[in-house]
């Protein structure tokens, strides 16, 4: 190594193994020992694996898990590029209406668990209120856990949405105002216009906002646990509340060390399979 | 194949507070069928009377006339205009025939015939290997290719507007894709509206060419015209490369003084001069500036050459009158001699010059 410029790479890279793969080889090495605290570590190979995928209650989170992902990407997704599209593009409304659509983004998990939690609450609740005005009868989050799972939707989706709206927006910005000036020249409908010129130059937008919300709503912890610990019963009991029960609460440390590399290879392996869909989807054609 | 009339076109941009007046009272009338270029220092309105012409824009005041009927209020879609924009614009999400067939398909016509007119209009165009290639990886003059070819697909295309086409095409390349435009244009015999600053691309391309100054078109003929007969010593100065000289001059009752020298004009322009004048200006053509060697005694003006620059078969020398401190450039055939330092002598001959009148053309015989 005659570059000297590694030297000062090393510092980095000193902080990135302890910080991530020194804890990743733990976790590797744990997963393969029966580990329970105060008494010494047993090896037993592959067996931790094995119980995990035989697990009812692993594969429920998951299937669990895997709906909401969806259910999410449906909803976020969707209606964050609508609100791009009806952002206004210049004026002076636009930082009005950057800065409210960045509010929720700004607001800290453990605030936002709060104020969910204060506007579902069945005595004095905004939401209860609401459900009961329309007629849906008695909302009850903590014990109904259909109210619980879209309780858990709507945080997520009011939380998140915004993120999927400004990379939208940027994207739109991006995009030459000649391509639409082009499309008027040749005649092109509003939808014809955004399903040949805006679609798919918002493509790469659309792409990394798909990929960072798949990623965070797969990891879903926070707003299910400060809003019923994942109930009621495991109603919302997703993957990652599932390990920290498994590995912390339950102190099964080689079989909580399992969930989390089974865990960390399907975020992995789904992302791949969504960014592969995604980048072949729509290329040129004549049809 | 239309006319298209424009009357009293103003054009005023408003952002914030400010006002931009980018098209100023403008009226041309493009015969059917023929081909025309719009000449014009950048940020003269070139752009903008463009969009008005294809309907982009609305203008403030004045109006759009294809074929007699009013189509001003019209949005493009409705006069099936055909534009061709400064910078490539090609659909990435579909190859050269999607490109093609898109305006087909937005107005519904039937595959049978998006089909016909995809492979006329590639053979045109010389696309018929590139159909099934996504442009997205074309450089600029296949990009405006496939943006003609959409232009031009529609079997009724009232017009092709062209918008400074060759801006991004590399130099190599503009011939192929001037030839290829020039031969659409003739085959389809469409009336065409060409913009560009460069006056070479547009007297080649065009049968006549309109120069716009300031928001205003200062005068519109064929490139002879142009050339031979300028309007005023903007025009002169703007059309051919280089420019028309201009020295400044004074009437003496008779002939033209400059400085100490005297040049003799027609009878005719005699009476359309006034010796009270100022501002007066001789114009003359690089290649009607008649440079001697010796005096021929019929007061030739002195000068040194300063510079000479050899331009494939001729060349451009710049002579500097000592006399009156004014510098007149020549066009020469290559066998001159003009060295550097050398003395010459400069004739200006009456049916070799023109006259202007605080910038604008005194005409021969008219006031
Ligand atoms: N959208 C706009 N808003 C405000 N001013 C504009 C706009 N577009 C062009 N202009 C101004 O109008 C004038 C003419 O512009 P343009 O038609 O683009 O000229 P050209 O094409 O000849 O370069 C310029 O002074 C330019 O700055
Ligand atoms: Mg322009």
């Amino acid at each position: 190594m005659k570059n000297r410029a590694w030297w000062f790479l090393l510092p980095a890279l000193a902080v990135m193994s302890l910080s991530a793969f020194i804890p990743l080889m733990t976790v590797i090495n744990y997963a393969q020992y029966s580990v329970f605290p105060g008494s010494a570590p047993q090896f037993i190979g592959m067996e931790n694996f094995a119980d995990v995928l035989n697990d009812g209650v692993f594969l429920n989170s998951l299937r669990r898990q895997v709906l909401f992902s969806i259910e999410i990407l449906l909803i976020e997704i969707p209606l964050g590029l609508g609100l791009a599209l009806a952002l206004p593009k210049k004026g002076k409304w636009v930082g009005w209406s950057l800065v409210l659509l960045g509010v929720p983004l700004l607001i800290p998990w453990n605030v936002v668990g709060i104020i969910w939690r204060v506007f579902t609450r069945s005595d004095l609740g905004a939401v209860p209120a609401i459900f009961n005005w329309i007629g849906y009868g008695a909302y009850n989050a903590s014990l109904n856990s259909g109210d619980a799972w879209w309780t858990v939707v709507a945080m997520d989706v009011w939380h998140w949405t915004p993120l999927v709206v400004l990379l939208c927006y940027a994207g739109l910005q991006a995009i030459p105002e000649e391509f639409y000036r082009a499309a008027k020249i040749d005649g092109a409908s509003a939808w014809s216009t955004f399903r040949y010129v805006t679609l798919p130059k918002l493509r790469h937008s659309l792409i990394l906002a798909v990929l960072l919300r798949f990623m965070d709503s797969f990891k879903i912890y926070a707003e299910p646990f400060q809003l019923t610990g994942g109930g009621p019963g495991n109603s919302t009991t997703f993957l990652s509340i599932y390990t920290s029960r498994k590995a912390i609460g339950g102190f099964n440390m080689g079989f909580g060390a399992a969930v989390s590399i089974i865990y960390f290879f399907l975020v992995i392996l789904i992302s791949w399979l969504l960014y592969t869909i995604m980048m072949n989807v729509g290329g040129g054609s004549s049809q | 194949m239309s006319i298209i009339d424009l009357q009293n076109i103003t054009h005023v941009y408003q952002s914030g507070g400010e006002k931009t007046v980018a098209v100023n009272d403008v009226s041309l009338t493009l015969a059917e069928g023929t081909s025309n270029a719009l000449i014009g220092p950048s940020g003269c309105g070139k752009t903008t009377l463009l969009n008005i012409i294809s309907g982009l824009l609305t203008p403030t005041e004045g109006k759009v006339l294809i074929d007699g009927k009013d189509v001003t209020e019209l949005p493009p879609q409705g006069r099936d205009i055909a534009q061709v924009f400064q910078f490539p614009v090609v659909y990435d999400s579909m190859d050269v025939y999607g490109n093609l067939a898109f305006p087909l398909r937005n107005r519904g016509a039937p595959e049978e015939e998006i089909d016909e007119r995809v492979q006329v209009t590639a053979e045109l165009l010389g696309l018929e290997d590139r159909l099934h290639v996504n442009p997205a990886n074309f450089g600029p003059e296949w990009s405006q290719l496939v943006s003609l070819g959409r232009g031009i697909i529609r079997h009724d295309t009232t017009a092709l507007l062209f918008d400074e086409p060759m801006t991004d095409v590399d130099p190599g390349r503009k011939l192929t894709l001037r030839r290829r435009i020039s031969q659409a244009q003739k085959r389809l015999e469409v009336t065409s509206l060409y913009v560009t600053h460069d006056q070479h691309e547009a007297l080649t391309f065009a049968e006549k060419a309109a120069v716009m100054k300031d928001g205003e078109i200062v005068q519109y003929g064929s490139p002879e015209e142009l050339y031979e007969r300028p309007v005023s010593t903007f025009v002169g100065n703007f059309i051919g490369s280089p420019g028309m000289n201009f020295i400044d001059c004074e009437f003496a009752g008779e002939d033209l003084k400059i400085g100490k020298f005297t040049i003799p004009i027609n009878e005719s322009m005699r009476d359309n001069l006034d010796s009270s004048w100022t501002g007066l200006e001789l114009g003359v053509r690089p290649n009607l500036v008649n440079v001697y060697d010796e005096p021929e005694g019929g007061g030739e003006i002195p000068a040194k050459v300063t510079l000479t620059e050899h331009l494939g078969s001729y060349q451009i020398i710049t002579l500097e009158m000592e006399d009156i401190g004014t510098v007149v450039k020549a066009e020469l055939p290559l066998e001159e001699k003009t060295d550097v330092g050398s003395e010459k002598f400069i004739g200006l001959t009456p049916e070799n010059i023109m006259l202007f009148h605080n910038g604008e053309a005194i005409e021969n015989g008219k006031k």
